[in-house]
């Protein structure tokens, strides 16, 4: 081994030693830092540990003090340890009963114990877990717990410790709570009276009522103010009382005020206010309970004015009236009484009076006082109703009074007298029937049958004339069916008349009676109903007539007229039929006559063609005579047509049928009427006058003219000409058959008596103007109706 | 540094290169401690960066080298130290698997001072492994060694290829892949 060797040996061997010392001084460091530790530990421990038992007993005593029961179980709810209030609430010792808390739980809350329990594991405390459970007296609690987990030093959960609050009170009274709000929301919404919650006037809620009252709907009012409901001459008043409320000086009100609805229209009602202070006294509500009093406030006003008329009734009744009070003092009493007994006093000043001694004062106005004053305390003592005591006074005067006493409830209250004064109508009485005896003998000697039947016809009155008339006594008719004593011959009339009289109809009607001695005659019968005072028919009158002989008269004018018509057919056919026949014959004589003419002329001579030719000319004229009988015969009312006639056309045809010489003219003066009549008539009619007037001329310029004037009901027609004239002696003759004024060959005088039957049959007149030489004018009317 | 790492540095460098190279790197690099060191105590990082600098001009290698060498050699001595924690793996990959959850652990238990390189894991398969060693030390080398070493020491091999993630070597990126 080298120096060299040794002294890198030696060197490294220094450092070796070195290190160790070094490495021992750490250790002692160590070492010493390490007792340093534990004995540090050492008392921390020992403090910790004294902590932790102070700490339990401090929690012991808290659990033991704790009011509310207090449980700790094991995850599997088995109870571990309760304190004394646990015991007590739930029943159970768990030091002597095994208790496992999951079969106290209501079934119905079982599920959400178990998801509560699973929420407690997850999160490590729960609150405010409720349910119902029973406890050992089977009886069911409602509880609140709040628990938490109890962990191990590795932080597992070993079990839950929880308090329990016995809520089932505060449940109990939160339910009836509810259930009293419901209650009292259903008396509020179903009142009859508005209610309405406010707050300085703001509206908050209201019920229905108050909504119907006012025509406003919830959500709109809840805009309002009561103000903007109140009418202006309110709103001062209620917003007033409202301050007074609001600085605490009220604590209520109450007002009569007009509210405004949403239609304007007004809404008297009685408002109460209360004030409902709130606990802070922060916010005050005003309940108002309005009451709708329109109605009774117009009840009141009409009792008041109906009162008001019945005392005046009363005051002003022609009835004297007199009430008393069970001490007889006078209640009421009015004028009429006054005046009856002339008392001065006015009624006002006779109430309290005492009667007492008034039947002795006032027995000096009556015929008998003594009578009057024991029948007063005779019906003072029976205290029953009296009517009518008719009482006579010394002024003459009759008096009826009656008595009604007046009992409340079976207890007598006083009486009322009323006294009315019946003279006049005594009077009338009489004067009545005397009135009755005059108009019963008038009914009695009258010229006309009288008889009263009831709706049975059971005859119940008759009067003399009526006995005359039938024959019977009136024994014999009274109270017998008038039906059965008077033989009509058709029954089946009287009856229905009978029935008409209930229906109330009044009429007149004939009918054919048989007498007692069984002649027949004819009566006129006015009938009417008979009313009772109730307006009901009671029956009927019937007055009759004796007509048998005017009857007589009638059937026989009645027989004259058919007979008469009867020979006018018979003659009308005769005419006809002979005319008709004549015409035949003549027809022969005619055809003769012509052929002799043609066969003889030659050999007949002058004289003898003559005579031939007048014999035809008579035959032709002969002819015209029995066309104008039948013409005449036929104008009759019968089968005449009625249509719109113009008379201009008329004339204007009549002019081309008819021959007119050459010098005559025939001019219309003024434009003749369009008349609604027989065509064929109204031309006859013109057709016969103007042919007359214009073969009479014998001037050498002939007018015939045509005029009409409207009189009213009638037209005037008037066909003037300037002819040879009809002489005066004429002027009624010509309008007869077969009288003509003129001497021409032609004339057969039927034409004009024609033209007469028309104008008849028109309902008009016909006549003439006429100066021999110088013309004539006819003048005629036709009715323009008929 | 914890004392260890110093005296076993030192026992490497004597076994190695012999007592005269351990006494000239002590005498070469005016060390606070006058390179006088127990496993039990602590010193300044900056006395092993010394004594290394001092090794690498003595014997003219490398400093990565040595560090690596090193590594291999520090494997054995802690596996004699502390054989159970070596025999609680049956193999490698394993073992650098728990590095940080489990060998660490067990360090910090005795030297609880110990300022410990952390290993990310990025990923890991039946026969691979990628991880990310980070320590402001810098020391990845000495990583390597210990890695090789446990490969060895299961009598396996493996592929074992770094990438420095910085200049300084604090982020570096192992991927290790086992043979056979």
């Amino acid at each position: 081994m080298d120096s060299k060797e040794v002294i890198l040996l030696k060197k490294a061997l220094e450092r070796q030693k070195k290190a160790r010392i070094q490495a021992e001084k750490i250790l002692e460091e160590k070492s010493k830092e390490l007792y340093d530790v534990t004995h540090h530990l050492k008392e921390t421990n020992s403090k910790l540990e004294n902590l932790l038992n102070e700490k339990t007993s401090e929690l012991d005593g808290v659990f033991i003090n704790i009011i509310d029961p207090y449980v700790v179980m094991d995850l599997q709810f088995n109870v571990i340890n309760m304190n004394g209030s646990a015991k007590e609430f739930l029943g159970y010792d768990h030091t002597k009963e095994h208790l496992n808390l999951s079969q106290l739980v209501h079934p119905d809350y079982i599920e959400y114990t178990f998801e509560s329990f699973q929420s407690l594991l997850e999160v490590g405390t729960l609150k405010n877990y409720r349910a119902k459970i029973f406890t050992k007296d089977r009886s069911e609690k409602w509880v609140q717990i709040n628990s938490s987990i109890i962990y191990d030093a590795e932080r597992k959960p070993i079990a839950a410790q929880g308090i329990i609050r016995d809520i089932t009170q505060e449940s109990e009274i939160k339910e009836l709570l509810s259930e009293q709000k419901k209650q009292l929301d259903i008396i509020v919404e179903n009142s009859p009276l508005g209610i309405v919650l406010t707050i300085n006037g703001k509206i908050i809620k209201v019920n229905k009522a108050f909504e119907t009252l006012l025509g406003y709907s919830q959500q709109e009012l809840k805009q309002l103010h009561v103000k903007d409901i109140s009418t202006p001459e309110d709103k001062e008043g209620s917003i007033n009382l409202l301050e007074q409320m609001n600085r605490r000086e009220i604590e209520n009100f109450a007002i009569i005020k007009t509210y405004t609805r949403k239609d304007g229209s007004k809404l008297l009602a009685k408002t109460q206010v209360s004030a409902v202070r709130n606990g802070e006294g922060k916010k005050d509500y005003q309940v108002a309970i309005v009451d709708d009093i329109s109605k009774e406030r117009e009840a009141e006003e009409q009792l008041i004015s109906s009162q008001n008329r019945l005392s005046t009734l009363i005051l002003n009744l022609q009835t004297g009236v007199l009430l008393e009070d069970q001490h007889r003092k006078i209640s009421l009493t009015n004028k009429m009484f006054c005046e009856l007994f002339q008392i001065e006093a006015s009624p006002e000043e006779l109430k309290g009076a005492d009667c007492t001694d008034a039947a002795e004062q006032n027995k000096v106005f009556f015929k008998d006082p003594e009578a009057f004053v024991m029948r007063i305390e005779e019906v003072l003592k029976a205290k029953k109703v009296v009517l009518s005591d008719e009482l006579e006074m010394v002024d003459g005067r009759i008096l009826e009074r009656d008595y009604i006493p007046i009992f409340n409830n079976g207890v007598y209250k006083g009486h009322l007298w009323t006294y009315q004064d019946v003279t006049l109508r005594k009077n009338y009485k009489q004067n009545l029937e005397i009135q009755k005896e005059k108009y019963s003998s008038i009914i009695a000697n009258m010229n006309l049958g009288l008889v009263e039947v009831d709706t049975n016809d059971v005859i119940q009155m008759v009067n003399q004339s009526f006995c005359n008339m039938s024959g019977f006594t009136l024994e014999e008719l009274m109270g017998k069916k008038a039906s059965d004593v008077v033989k009509v011959t058709d029954p089946q009339l009287i009856h229905e008349k009978n029935r008409q009289r209930q229906q109330g109809t009044s009429d007149s009607y004939e009918v054919e009676v048989s007498q007692k001695n069984g002649s027949t005659r004819h009566w006129l019968i006015s009938g009417a109903p008979r009313y009772n005072d109730a307006g009901k028919a009671i029956g009927s009158i019937g007055i009759h007539l004796d007509i048998t002989g005017q009857k007589q008269l009638e059937l026989q004018k009645e027989k004259l007229l058919l007979e008469l018509e009867a020979s006018n057919q018979g003659l009308q056919e005769y005419a006809h039929i002979v005319s008709h026949d004549l015409k035949s014959p003549l027809r022969s004589i005619n055809a003769l006559s012509s052929w002799l003419m043609e066969d003889y002329k030659d050999v007949l001579d002058e004289n003898g063609v003559f005579n031939l030719r007048q014999m035809q000319e008579k035959v032709e004229s002969m002819d015209r005579l029995i066309t104008g009988i039948l013409q005449y015969s036929s104008v009759t009312n019968d089968n005449q047509e009625c249509t719109s006639v113009d008379l201009n056309q008329v004339i204007t045809d009549i002019k081309e049928i008819i021959f007119i010489p050459d010098h005559v003219q025939i001019k219309i003066t003024a434009t003749l009427p369009t008349l609604l009549a027989d065509r064929t008539k109204i031309h006859q009619l013109f057709q016969n006058i103007l042919s007359n007037a214009v073969v009479h001329i014998e001037r050498e310029e002939g007018l015939v003219q045509i005029g009409v004037a409207d009189m009213g009901s009638h037209w005037q027609f008037s066909i003037a000409d300037n002819g040879v004239g009809i002489p005066k002696q004429y002027h009624e003759r010509i309008f007869k058959i077969f009288q003509s004024a003129g001497t021409k060959e032609h004339s057969t005088g039927i034409g004009l008596s024609i033209v007469k039957k028309i104008i008849d049959l028109y309902q008009g007149k016909i006549w003439l103007e006429s100066t021999v030489g110088e013309g004539t004018t006819f003048y005629f009317t036709l009715k323009k109706e008929r | 540094m914890k004392g260890i790492v110093f005296t076993e540095f030192m026992e490497m460098v004597e076994a190695s290169f012999g007592l005269e190279t351990v006494d000239t790197i002590i005498e070469n690099s005016e060390l606070p401690s006058e390179g006088i060191y127990t496993s039990v105590g602590t010193y300044d990082f900056n006395e092993m960066v010394s004594l290394i600098t001092s090794l690498s001009e003595e014997t003219k290698l490398p400093m990565g080298d040595l560090i690596y060498t090193f590594g291999l050699y520090l494997f054995n001595s802690l596996g004699k130290a502390h054989p159970e924690v070596i025999q609680s793996y049956n193999s490698p990959l394993a073992l650098l698997y728990s590095i940080e959850d489990h060998i660490h652990v067990h360090v910090r238990k005795l030297y609880p001072d110990a300022e410990l390189p952390t290993f990310k894991i990025l990923e890991k398969t039946d026969t691979s492994i990628s991880m990310i060693y980070s320590s402001s030390r810098g020391l990845y080398r000495l990583a390597h060694g210990l890695m090789e070493k446990a490969f060895e020491h299961f009598n396996g091999s493996a592929d074992i290829t770094y990438e420095l993630l910085n200049e300084n070597g604090t982020e570096v990126k192992f991927d290790i892949v086992q043979n056979g």
